[in-house]
Order: C-alpha cells, then structure tokens, then sequence
C-alpha cells in the first residue's frame, strides 16, 4: 500500500458481501446438539466450505474492494470468528453479527429467527455509507432466506420495487413496526443505483437450481465455488490464473478432480450461463508454465475432459429470460425455514 | 490432481415407460447415496434437463451427454438401430466403450440394448455368446445373506445355445452370484426335464458333463421346472428360448394368483375376512420379493457391464441398478468371468 492510499484510502470499486454459516464455513445447526457443538468450537476446529477462502482472498487481491459480511451468528462469536477468518488469510472490513440478546431481553422473539428485519436494514445501512458506483456481489446459501433478501435488497437499491411492496414484504416476513420504520428512512437515503451485479446462493441443502428461476438470471445457485469463480471470470471480477487458484485449493483441500470439475463447469453450460470463452481461456491459462499447476497435472486431461463436456451437449441453450422479480409471490420465501405458515 | 477415478455409470434416460424423470431421478439419487458413483445422463439434453430440475442432485457427480434419438419400446432393435445411429442406448454403450462410462443401465427396449452391446462391446475372450441374466423370488433364501432370490440365464439374448455356451453361462451365473448376491458358493444347475445326468436334449448331456470336470465351481447336476420357484439352485442355467418361455411362465403365474385373490376378495364375506388376516404376511412376502431392490437384469459375457432395468422401472429400480453395475464394475466382474472360465 502505498503512502497515498494510507492517508487517503481510495474508495472500493467493488463490493463482496457474504453470509457466514453454510456460505463461507461448514456449518451444521439443524439440531440442539449441532447447534451447541458450533457454539463452542474454536476458531482452528472450523471448517470454511471448500474454495471459499481461495475465492476470497483472489477477489480481494486488486486491492479496490470491500468486504462486508453480515451473518445470522451471535455477537458474542466475534472473536472466534474474526480468528477463524484470520487464519483463513481473508481480511474483512465490516462484520456484522446478530445481537440476540438484545432482541431476547427486549421480548422481540419473533426478531430472534427473522432474517429479512436483521439482515435488510444492515445490507441498507452499509450501502449507506458506501459510493454510489462501487459494484456488488452477494454470497449466500440455500438454508435460510438469502436468496429472497439478497434479490430484494439489489432492487430497492434500484428502485426497481416500490414502497407498496416492501412493506407488504417486511410485515409478511413479521418484522418490528419500528424496525419497518427504520428500514424505509435508510433506504429513502440511498442514492438510486444498479450495483448488485451478481448473486450467489451456494446449494447447501442441494436445493434444486430451478428452484431460484424466480429470481432471474442475476442470482446463480452454486454447487461449489469454482462455479462462482467461472462465472465471476465471465462478469470480470478474476482473470484465468485467479480462477485456477481457486481450482487448486479445491483439489488440494478437498479432493476435488478433474470429473467433478469438469461437471461443475458443464453444469453451468447448462442452465445456459454464458461461459463457454471462460471454459477456453482457462483452458489455455492450464498449458501456462506456473509451477502452481503441478498439482492439477496432467493438463492435457483436464483441458480434454472440459473440452468434451462442453461439446457433449449439442446446441447451447437459450440466455435466461430477465424479468421482474415477484416478491409478493414470493413471501414464503422471507420466512424462516421452520415457520408455520411456510409452505416450501 | 486427485488420482481416485469414480465410477461412472451411463445411463440410457429414454427408453423406460415413465419416460425421463424416473431415470434422471434414480440417477441423481445413485449420486448422493454413493459418492464415488458418478452418473452420465445420456438422452435429450432439453428433457433431460428438465428432469433434473426437478430432482435434488449434486451436479458435481453428474454429467448430461446429448442424443437426439431413441429406441422405443415397439421397435424392431436392428432396424430402429440401423436408422438412427445417435439414439440414446448406441450412444450411451459408446461412451462406455470409449471409456467414458465403466457400465451403463437402461431401462428401454431390451432387443435395442443387447444389440447395441453387440454391435459396441467386445466378447470376453472364451464366451461365445451373451446372456441375459435375471432374479427370482424363491421359497428358500441364498448365500450369507440369505437372500430370497436365485439367478437364472439365459432368459432371452442367446435363444440357441450350445453345450459350450451353456457351460460358459454357468461360469457367468456363479461369477455374479459371487460378486453381487454375495453367495461365495453359490449351487450351480442345469434346467433340464429330469434330475438325471442323461437327462434332456444332447447339448444339455454334453454340458453336464462339462461341467462335471469344472473345479471351483459346486455344481449340483440338472434340476426341474419345478426346482425354479422352490430355490433348489442359487445359479440355474438354460438357453434364452426356455429360460424367457420359464421367466414369463412365473409371471403369468404371478398375476393369475393375484387375480384369484383379487376375485376371492370380491366374491365372499368370509375370504375377505381370511385376505385380511393374511394381510401382514402378504405384504411381507412382497418386500422380500420386491424386484426393484435388484433394479435389473445384467447381460453377461461382453467385457463392459449392461444392466437392462425392467421398463417399468421407478427412480428405486433405477438406482438399486446403477449400484449394482459399480458394484460390478469395481469387483471387475468381467475379469473374474475370465478367470473362472475353463481352460
């Protein structure tokens, strides 16, 4: 860093936001057990989810973005995971955690499971403060309601979703009258712009992809983040060689090969994502002399076996059709998972 | 590079009667239940997708290849093979002579498969001809794990068969009794219209004595039509033309009790009464004979595996007969053929 930028930071072209459990760590809490055993865990015994890390640290590298991360974990997990994210090499620059206890000692019970009320207003606040041309791009999971909150929030920013609608959204989704309040003045005080670019939802739950169609092609389910970085290769956010050092941490740390990668590559050929010249290009990037590459010799196979992926499917698919998101059709989707009134 | 290579199994998604979801389905779930099974999805890429949308999947153990054609049920296999060359099991038996795939599965036209086997694979080096393999429910149960179903081939893809060729299905039949059904001795016999080793037509004779000399192998002479349903023999071995003519015997048989119970339920108050309190025990003898547990039928002889699912095959089939292709695959079924094979 140089002495300009210490004294004067040069404001983030690029703004990665990210979950935490089930997005960037391995978390399980389906039970009261799981749940007390990731209480207590310390910072060495977490488990980042495959590629996360890598992922990170190379979409950080330009040295022009932000990292936010706002996750559903109590705030008196900080520390540990502000460690577990240190020893991973990802240098963050906001993390937000849920505060609880506050909302136990202030009988807001309902606040304790609900997503949208905690996690809207944070993502609003931190746009807030944030230039008005940095870019966006989201990463969540499938276990809760990132996809539904994530989507929402890129259109509010946008103003592609009117006042009507939001409040119907956040009192469906049984937020605090105070807090729909509190969310309405941030968001009136955000300048309009388009900067959610990209939305990730990594498949922890093995939801089906097509269950995301609703939100439109913007939001990309992921079954692992080299997926993420092929497409964030094609949008411009990595370069060939970053890809592969997302590649490699997948094969090094967990025995990720050639088969699987080159079904994850066709996979996205597939749901018609345009990265048929990303495919190449890494391609090309594999026959490089870096001697990071050893480890996914032999490349002649691997430029084989994604070649022949590609090419076993015949005609590409037509690009995904974009539209208007229905968020009221959606409302399901806001609740939390273990909600009575929620259906899916 | 991790070197650990999955097993791959192919599977024909056009042909069933339940048309590609039940396909894409068992697939899918072959692929969570077994992690280093993967799937490769070989049918119209566009149905094909639309199916797995459908169906909790991880896409990192599966892969689609196109094909624009298929076989259907009806077809004649040498003509509909001859004029389409891109249908779904040709191609599917391709990748895996192209080693693309390590077996494959379908569940469509049975004709179509054996002969795009045919026309794909190569013969195990001492078989001659292939056979259709397929299991049955018997009264007694097999092997350590007592299972209630024996093997008898070949029912269909040899019709005439010499006394070599009945010699080298036993080989067959007992290879796979070993591997999939896990009877480490499996009681090898001949089908035959007596229990005597002068019994039956001349290559019958002939191959009992063959098999007489075998080693390694518990050969327990000829058996009868009646053996079959008793369980006399985990491995009974015939030509195609009686083994298909016995397999649809025990079908037609199959349905008519069920028809008589059927009438028997409509009929009287009191065997009503009597079907109901056998109830439990009826329902038990139909898990215990529940055929999509064993998912198909496997063509032996050529040196890459072939499971033939039933048609109407659901997901449960369809996966039961992809684990059983890995299963065969990594225990080199064919290689252990060979080996067992007289020399």
């Amino acid at each position: 860093m140089s002495l300009t930028d210490r004294i004067d930071p040069r404001p983030p072209k690029k703004i990665y936001r990210w979950d935490l459990d089930k997005t960037y760590l391995q978390t399980e809490f389906d039970t009261l057990r799981q749940l007390v055993r990731t209480a207590l865990q310390k910072a060495h015994e977490k488990k980042a989810v495959p590629g996360a890390a890598a992922l990170i640290r190379e979409l950080r590298s330009s040295g022009d973005s932000r990292l936010c991360i706002v996750s559903g974990s109590p705030t008196q997990m900080r520390a540990v995971l502000a460690e577990k994210l240190h020893l991973d090499g990802v240098q963050f620059d906001e993390l937000v955690l849920k505060d609880n206890l506050k909302n136990l000692v202030r009988g807001r019970f309902k606040a304790l499971r609900g997503q949208v009320g905690y996690k809207l207003p944070v993502l609003l606040r931190s746009r807030a403060n944030a230039p008005a041309e940095a870019e966006e791009v989201l990463f969540g999971d499938d276990a809760e309601a990132d996809a539904f909150i994530y989507s929402l929030y890129a259109d509010m920013v946008a103003r592609r979703v009117g006042e009507p609608v939001v409040y119907q959204v956040l009192q469906a989704a049984e937020v605090y009258e105070d807090d729909i309040n509190r969310v309405m003045k941030v968001w009136e005080s955000i300048p309009q712009a388009d900067p959610v670019r990209r939305i990730f939802i990594n498949l922890d739950r093995l939801t089906t992809p097509a269950s995301f169609a609703h939100y439109g092609p913007r939001l990309v389910p992921i079954f692992n983040y080299f997926q993420a970085a092929l497409v964030l290769m094609a949008d411009g956010h990595l370069n060939a060689g970053q890809v592969l050092k997302v590649m490699v941490e997948l094969v090094q740390t967990s025995g990720y090969n050639l088969f699987t990668l080159s079904n994850s590559l066709q996979d996205l050929l597939r749901r018609g994502l345009p990265i048929a010249q990303v495919a190449q290009s890494l391609a090309e990037a594999l026959q490089g002399p870096q001697a990071m590459l050893q480890v996914v010799r032999p490349v002649p196979d691997i430029i084989a076996a994604f070649t022949k992926r590609a090419a076993s499917l015949g005609a590409p698919p037509a690009p995904l059709p974009t539209k208007d998101i229905d968020y009221l059709s959606l409302l399901d989707h806001a609740r939390p998972r273990t909600h009575k009134k929620r259906k899916i | 590079m991790s070197e650990q290579r999955p097993v791959t199994i192919a599977f024909d998604v056009m042909g069933g009667d339940h048309g590609p979801i039940e396909v894409v389905k068992g697939a899918a779930q072959l692929t969570l239940d077994a992690p280093n099974v993967h799937a490769l999805l070989v049918g119209d890429r566009t149905l094909i997708d639309e199916a797995l949308s459908q169906v909790k999947h991880t896409a990192e153990r599966i892969a689609v290849h196109h094909a624009p054609d298929f076989v259907a049920m009806h077809e004649k296999p040498a003509v509909a093979l001859d004029a389409r060359p891109r249908c779904s099991v040709q191609v599917a038996a391709e990748l895996v002579r192209d080693g693309e795939a390590d077996g494959m599965v379908s569940a469509g036209n049975t004709g179509a498969g054996v002969l795009a086997c045919a026309r794909t694979f190569k013969l195990i080096p001492g078989i001659r001809r292939a056979a259709l393999a397929t299991v049955y429910p018997t009264m007694v149960g097999h092997g350590d794990k007592n299972d209630p179903f024996s093997l008898i081939l070949d029912v269909g893809a040899t019709v005439d068969a010499s006394a070599d060729d009945l010699v080298a299905f036993a080989v067959m039949g007992a290879a796979y009794a070993r591997i999939i059904s896990k009877n480490m001795d499996p009681a090898v016999a001949l089908l035959s219209n007596g229990t005597e080793a002068s019994k039956g037509p001349a290559r019958v004779v002939e191959a009992h004595q063959t098999l007489a000399t075998i080693k390694g192998m518990r050969v327990i002479g000829n058996v009868e039509g009646v053996d079959i349903p008793k369980g006399t023999a985990d491995v009974v071995v015939c030509d195609g033309f009686v083994g298909n003519v016995c397999l649809k015997m025990l079908e037609g048989v199959s349905e008519t009790v069920m028809g008589l119970a059927k009438y028997a339920y409509k009929e009287k108050l009191l065997w009503r009464a009597g079907l109901a309190m056998l109830s439990s025990g009826i329902e038990r003898i139909k898990e215990v004979t529940d055929w999509e547990q064993y998912g198909g039928a496997p063509i032996l002889g050529f040196d890459k595996l072939f499971i033939k699912a039933h048609g109407r095959s659901k997901s449960r089939a369809i996966t039961n007969a992809g684990k059983v292709a890995a299963k065969a695959v990594k225990s080199e079924l064919a290689k252990a053929i060979q080996s067992s094979l007289p020399s």
